[in-house]
């Protein structure tokens, strides 16, 4: 199983090593030995960081790498865009440094950092012993070891012809860093990053009508209004994503479309001058394959992360009642198990309205009792997989230890007892709670500003 | 010093500062996302107090007019390489520089370029053709654009100062300075635009002798003192009465209630008791809207606690009682909380967005139908010509023929080779 679940991601690793290798011609030995040499150490080094660190502060620290790779090739995107727009921009010093060793060792050892270190994330729960290590290390490095070679047995066949941009290069190794991540819940960028753009599109939206002063949604046809009602949506969120995720490699592969031609002008003869045009636009149309490739795999990756290939536990609410003292009382052991460390949701009507909640033993083995809603999102609800409860309206992931603490897209806590015979609620102040939340975050997502 | 200065004048009219820059505030604003939910307005905020982030964003607006400076510098001296008045050329000022080993008569040259639909200029040292029309107006109104955006953000960021209070009919305007005019009436209407579907009009009496009476509408907004008056909420201001037989005495309090439109609830707390009021403007039977036609019903519901006591409609002037309780609204008037802002910024957003659809008004049909391609030859000496090209479209075809004329000059070289020969 672990085997099957490691497929992907040494895929991946084998595609980043391949890409390196034609990436750095020169410097094959060098990218052989620090990418093992970084794999390994990724690893290694990602299965200590998840023990030693409790909760998620591992997971959040590979993330924010994976993160800062993404905005590394952002930078390398605009970079090569600028320089092919702008006349007179002088790069001679980038594409120096680009043929330096260190350059190519750097790149390489990073790559392959992050590579073993979402790798790691996928092996099952050992005690990090010295024993277990050495065997991680010796695994992983014999691995890195069959797969790099194996990456530079088809590198050496593949057409000299076929060469690789540095930015093209950039941009298909983040590719598969990220198609490697999002098939990790948590480790997951595209889905964060969807929630981001939303809140970021409400909150400039909110800023730029009041800095320009505009009207507010008395003064305004609500037809109109519903067209701004859009921006404050999860599509905008997802079109945002897709925007963001999506533009540094197209800006690659227009800033390789558009390099501009070799001078031609001092050759008289016609055919010659219209030889090397030929194979100045054919070059440039090979640079173009790997940038494209790094576009699929781009949609792969966040398709992987809209669709996760993981099922969450989404129980049916149980309808409860309160009691004459207005108390809903929830036993502790009755059909369902309120110990058992997975989410149980409950259903509350009273006098025509609503709410739903749900029950939760925490990491730490205690209870929390939550609405099924957040405070900034419509309640969709949310579902529970992985050492973490999911938003269903915006994909961001809880992890269980901040479950039962307010603020953001967490589950709105509500106040509870915990007696020998179960879980008391105050029935009134759920209802009010419940209504509460989801007037305001409806009206924000209808339009509201 | 020397050295410092011209960093300092590199680091303006760098094509990388801009990016440079608004790419430090992208990672800043990563940065506060991690910290907190509201990272948009923490980021404004830190702007605001720190003098070095205000500098850094100040180099947006700064580096901007340096392009624009540099770019129309290198204009000029392009025009007056093609008019023939500059002494020589920068071949960075084109997309392709040759320089020709012989020096071939450009006379038969003048004449196959107009027909080729290309305007000539010929001195007598140099030959200049020319074809469609220029995008640099469109460029320095992009570029201008972009300096009025930053300036305005700057601007805003920086010096907007804002103040919220209701306005009420009859009352003064309750300016920041303290010293606005009556507002005699205050008239809202259907509109029948295609984006406001109402019509808000604040008729402010002169503040003092030889002041102008001021109209504030809703948009553009109007300035009032120095400051935008942005009316944001209407609502009532209702003078209450109430009276319960539990209570020794009767209250009495002029509310300002956030109740339009109908049905939108506002509380009153009743200070020391346990009652509390919640106050909405009731629908209008006809359908027509209260605060428009002044006609206006109060629903009332009166809380104890947690617990409704009773509810019932009260009409502006009258009053309710019922079990010894006793509710009035003698005076009631219309009432908007307006935002009076003081921000220089807006205007140069305003301005920002005027020359943004100029540009592209321009840049658009020239760069499809029209692009500059230009092309310059310029003698030295007896036996040298530098031939020098440029577009800003249509490449492939300009470089032929380019590359065309360069090859008549070769072959004339040959030609007159032979005939030397």
């Amino acid at each position: 199983m672990i085997a099957v679940k490691l497929i992907p991601h040494l895929l991946s690793w084998f595609g980043i090593v391949l890409i390196l290798l034609r990436g750095f011609p020169k410097r094959r030995s060098v990218v052989i030995a620090t990418s093992i040499a970084g794999f390994v150490i990724g690893v290694v080094g990602a299965f200590l960081l998840l023990r030693v660190l409790t909760g998620s502060v591992g997971f959040v620290i590979i993330t924010s790498v994976l993160g800062m790779c993404f905005l590394f090739l952002w930078g390398v995107s605009v970079a090569a865009i600028y320089s092919r727009a702008g006349r007179g921009v002088t790069t001679g010093w980038g594409v120096r440094l680009v043929s330096t060793p260190l350059c190519a060792g750097s790149v390489t050892a990073i790559s392959g950092i992050v590579a073993g270190a979402v790798c790691s994330c996928t092996l099952p729960a050992m005690d990090s012993t010295l024993m277990n290590l050495a065997m991680l290390g010796s695994i992983s490095g014999a691995l890195a070891y069959v797969l790099a070679y194996a990456a530079l047995a088809v590198e050496k066949r593949i057409s000299h012809s076929f060469t690789v941009s540095p930015s093209g290069m950039i941009s298909a190794v983040v590719a598969l860093q990220l198609f490697s991540s999002s098939s990790i819940i948590r480790l997951d960028l595209f889905s964060p990053l969807s929630m981001k753009v939303m809140k970021f599109a409400h909150d400039f939206v909110h800023q730029f009508m009041e800095s320009m002063l505009i009207p507010d949604h008395v003064f305004v046809w609500s037809y109109l209004w519903r067209y701004i009602g859009l921006l404050f949506g999860k599509e905008i969120g997802f079109w945002g994503g897709m925007f963001i995720w999506f533009t540094p490699v197209l800006l690659v592969m227009c800033a390789v479309q558009y390099e501009r031609l070799p001078s031609v002008a001092h050759i008289r003869q016609g055919a010659e001058r219209r030889k090397l045009l030929a194979a100045a636009i054919r070059q440039r149309r090979l640079r173009l394959v790997v940038p494209f490739i790094a576009l699929l795999i781009f949609t792969a990756a966040a398709y992987q992360s809209c669709y996760p290939n993981v099922e969450y536990w989404d129980p049916k609410p149980i309808v409860v009642t309160a009691t004459s003292s207005g108390e809903i009382i929830i036993p502790m052991k009755s059909d369902i198990d309120l110990e058992d460390g997975k989410l149980h949701k409950f259903l509350f009507k009273q006098g025509g309205k609503e709410a739903r909640f749900f029950v939760l033993l925490g990491p730490a083995a205690k209870l929390t009792v939550d609405l099924d809603a957040c405070a900034i999102c419509k309640p969709d609800g949310y579902g529970q997989a992985d050492g973490t409860v999911i938003c269903y309206y915006c994909k961001t992931l809880i992890p269980l230890e901040t479950v039962g603490k307010p603020g953001g897209c967490n589950p709105v806590p509500i106040t509870f007892t915990e007696k020998k015979d179960g879980v008391h609620i105050d029935a009134l102040t759920l209802i009010n709670e419940w209504t509460n939340t989801v007037q305001s975050t409806t009206k924000g997502k209808e339009g509201g500003k | 010093m020397k050295r410092l200065l011209r960093l300092s004048g590199n680091l303006l009219t760098s094509r990388f500062t801009s990016p440079v820059v608004i790419g430090f505030f992208l990672l800043l604003y990563i940065g506060v996302a991690f910290f907190t939910e509201e990272a948009l307005i923490t980021q404004m905020e830190l702007v605001r107090q720190s003098a070095v982030l205000v500098a850094l964003l100040s180099l947006l607006p700064l580096n901007i007019a340096s392009r624009i400076v540099a770019e129309m510098l290198r204009y000029i001296e392009r025009r007056r390489l093609f008019s023939g008045t500059a002494a020589d050329n920068e071949s960075e000022l084109f997309d392709e520089t040759i320089v020709l080993a012989v020096s071939p008569a450009i006379t038969g040259l003048q004449e196959r370029l107009d027909g080729l639909g290309y305007r000539t200029y010929q001195t007598e040292r140099s030959l200049s053709a020319w074809r469609g029309v220029s995008i640099f107006p469109a460029r320095v109104l992009f570029l201008s654009g972009v300096f009025c955006l930053f300036l305005g953000i700057l601007v805003s960021l920086v010096t907007r100062t804002s103040y919220r209070g209701p306005v009420i009919e009859g009352v003064a305007l309750p300016t920041p300075s303290g010293n606005g005019g009556v507002v005699e009436q205050i008239r809202l209407e259907k509109s029948t635009g295609s984006i406001l579907s109402k019509q808000l009009s604040m008729e402010v009496a002169p503040a003092r002798p030889g002041d102008a009476r001021v109209s504030c509408g809703i948009y553009p907004p109007t300035r009032y003192q120095g400051s935008f008056v942005y009316p944001r909420f209407l609502g009532v201001a209702l003078l209450v009465q109430f009276s319960a037989p539990d209570l020794q005495k009767g209250f009495e309090k002029h509310a300002i209630l956030n109740i339009y439109p109908a049905g939108k609830e506002a509380a009153v707390e009743i200070p020391d008791s346990p009652y509390r009021l919640m106050i909405s403007m009731a629908e209008s039977g006809d359908g027509s809207d209260p605060y428009m036609t002044g006609r206006m019903n109060f629903t009332c519901k009166l809380l104890k606690g947690n617990e409704m006591l009773f509810a019932g409609n009260v009409p502006g002037g009258g009053e309710f009682v019922r079990d010894g309780f006793r509710l009035a609204f003698p005076d009631f008037r219309r009432m908007v909380i307006t935002d009076f802002i003081r921000d220089y910024g807006v205007l140069f957003v305003w301005s920002a967005a005027i020359l943004f659809g100029a540009s592209f008004l321009f840049w658009l049909p020239v760069r499809l139908f029209f692009p500059l391609r230009q092309m310059l030859f310029i003698r030295h000496g007896t036996d040298m010509i530098r031939a020098c090209s440029r577009t800003e479209g249509k490449e492939k075809m300009h470089g032929g023929v380019f590359n065309e004329t360069l090859d008549m000059f070769d072959a004339g070289r040959v030609e007159r080779k032979t005939n030397l020969g």
